[in-house]
């Protein structure tokens, strides 16, 4: 184990630093901002805007802000005095060829290794079963996704994903006033945890225990974010295309109205774990409900970090799924290669070379053989069709255990 | 498992060694440099309006120049033409763009057969839209400097230092040349002292 265990952290320390989405300098040069002083983020960025070498809004939350802020100020000894340069550096050629960028790279990744690792056991301490246990903590370690995920696209989700995983890990146990706490906590990184929340409520005892359990993730969420509720920070985190995306698909039954097919999923499943099974296997209806997501909205690669670990623990319970969620994870991992977005392949690679910059995307190439919009369009409904069929095949189970 | 873990081991090594050489081998042709900086001035070109420059490429294989090239509104939809001359004023290469294809602020490349030996020689350019009205313009930056082996830029019949912020291409002797030209300058920055000492 302990072998393995230095083969995966090895595999991604060189993910870390070989392979460089921009994402990751933006939202760090943002947080640099804390080292200066500055506390209230979204109202700085849009304030002194014109003067900012980098222009993007802030689209994190306040957590997120201070978590990379404060980590910046720990290891700035380690970064050098030309980290805060090159943080501001807006040109595309000169941030690449920056030598240092694997350093940078890596320990600004760093954190993400430790959580990563965090994961991996705690799905080994998951089962009761040690033997299971260890099938999880391998799987998680060693399945080229979610290093990708993580490391390639500098996903910052995996604070939410970590502490939802805590969160469901108490839940299991029986505590829900502290899965309700951490569920508050990643909220406070993420927004999609929230929608957990009328899960938990099924799964209170009593109704003092289901509105209490409901009510602290939000009271944690509003103490977290009151303090820098404006204009700005509504803009730029809380209504952001990035937080509302998951909503967006819908289909319109006149007059104005609309389904909207998120909000469908969530109730669907909500009264069905209501009225018809009094045990509420909660890691049923998280898992179907993410995975009917992820089969109607045009989803962010990051997102699929949230799936991830339950996903590990579906195939471990579930030997004879291991192949399909296999397949699946690739289609949806697949998807976004062929978004017109170079940072999702091509410029991954521009450490090695800004002559990448002359290829075409994946996009560009199938574009003369076939349309890729349609292309897409095929991955993402075999997607859904799986998705469906994983999900019928979890409920009905849930129904004859 | 043990399928997996050799899987994700074999498969994230071939991503981060092997998948740069396959990227590498795609790459149909190199730039001699990066484009030089630039400011807001710009050229308007359109019927008459044409621009020359003068120019010495630094590689040889010459195949393509690459410049910013505005379209606004994406009005001009006609031919914008790119002949090469040598330093006899001898038209040696033609290329056709369609102001169609061509974005505004796009870096728009003119590709044309590599000139085998190019290499450190006189070339001079002009960049016209013949049939463009004037309000189907394309705009050109221009910069003083003469980065980039650019020499001058005749306008309007005034001649100027400086021209285009133009990048010249360059087709490469084989497949292999450019594979390990990726590598050493990727082990180059590894290897480099600074990225490895704290500042």
């Amino acid at each position: 184990m302990k072998k393995l265990l230095l083969i995966a952290i090895v595999l991604r320390l060189l993910v870390s630093a070989f392979l460089f989405h921009p994402d990751i300098k933006t939202y760090n040069f943002q947080a640099s901002f804390l080292k200066k002083g500055v506390v209230n983020i979204y109202s700085y960025l849009i304030t002194n805007k014109a003067t900012l070498p980098l222009k993007d809004e802030f689209v994190y939350f306040p957590l997120t802000y201070f978590i990379l802020g404060g980590y910046q100020m720990v290891t700035s000894g380690i970064l050098g005095s030309g980290f805060d340069s090159w943080l501001a550096d807006a040109g595309a050629g000169s941030v690449v060829n920056n030598p240092n960028i694997f350093k940078y790279l890596a320990i600004l990744k760093f954190p993400y290794l430790i959580l990563d690792i965090g994961i991996a056991f705690l799905l080994l301490n998951y089962f009761k079963d040690r033997k299971k246990g260890e099938k999880a903590f391998i799987l998680w370690l060693f399945n080229p996704f979610t290093i990708l995920i993580i490391y390639a696209f500098s996903n910052i989700d995996i604070f939410s994903v970590l502490l939802t995983l805590i969160a469901f890990l108490f839940i299991k146990r029986e505590k829900l006033w502290k899965a309700s706490v951490f569920l508050g906590l990643a909220c406070c990184f993420k927004l999609y945890p929230l929608l957990f929340i009328p899960f938990l409520f099924l799964k209170g005892k009593d109704l003092k225990e289901k509105i209490l359990v409901s009510l602290i993730p939000i009271f944690i969420l509003g103490a977290v974010i009151l303090p820098f509720w404006s204009p700005a920070f509504v803009q730029s985190a809380l209504i952001s295309g990035l937080t509302t995306r998951i909503f967006n698909p819908g289909f319109s039954i006149g007059f104005g109205e609309s389904i909207i097919v998120g909000f469908f999923i969530l109730s669907a499943l909500f009264f069905y774990g209501w009225l018809t099974d009094k045990k509420n296997n909660l890691f049923n209806y998280w898992t179907v409900f993410l995975l009917l997501i992820f089969s109607f909205s045009h989803f962010h690669v990051a997102w699929l970090l949230w799936i991830a670990p339950f996903m590990v623990i579906l195939a471990i319970k579930k030997p004879s799924l291991s192949l399909p969620i296999f397949i699946l994870s690739a289609l949806a991992i697949a998807i976004p290669m062929f978004y017109q977005d170079r940072s999702m392949t091509i410029s991954l690679f521009r450490i090695y070379t800004t002559w990448y910059d002359l290829l075409p995307t994946p996009f560009v190439v199938l574009q003369k053989l076939y349309d890729p919009y349609n292309f897409m369009s095929v991955l993402h409904s075999t997607l859904a069709g799986g998705s469906l069929i994983i999900s019928y095949y979890i409920l009905k189970n849930q129904e004859e255990s | 498992m043990k399928r997996m873990i050799w899987f994700t081991t074999i498969s994230i090594l071939f991503m981060l060694f092997i998948m740069p050489a396959i990227m590498a081998s795609l790459i149909k042709m190199t730039p001699a440099d990066d484009q030089p900086g630039y400011g807001p001035r710009r050229l308007s070109i359109y019927g008459i309006n044409e621009l020359s420059q003068k120019f010495i490429s630094k590689e040889k294989n010459l195949t393509a120049i690459g410049t910013t090239v505005k379209n606004p509104n994406l009005k001009n939809k006609k031919e914008v033409v790119l002949d090469l001359y040598d330093a006899n004023s001898n038209l040696i290469r033609k290329s056709i763009l369609n102001g169609f294809n061509i974005g505004d602020g796009d870096f728009v490349k003119f590709v044309f057969d590599a000139i085998p030996d190019s290499q450190n020689k006189e070339y001079s350019l002009t960049l016209s839209s013949p049939t463009a009205a004037a309000d189907e313009i394309i705009e050109v930056f221009l910069m003083d400097n003469t980065a980039n082996g650019i020499i001058e830029y005749t306008f309007a019949e005034e001649t100027h230092q400086g021209g285009i912020p133009m990048v010249t291409f360059h087709k490469p002797e084989n497949k292999w040349e450019i594979i390990k030209e990726v590598y050493s300058n990727w082990l180059s920055k590894l290897l480099s002292p600074h990225s490895r000492k704290t500042e």
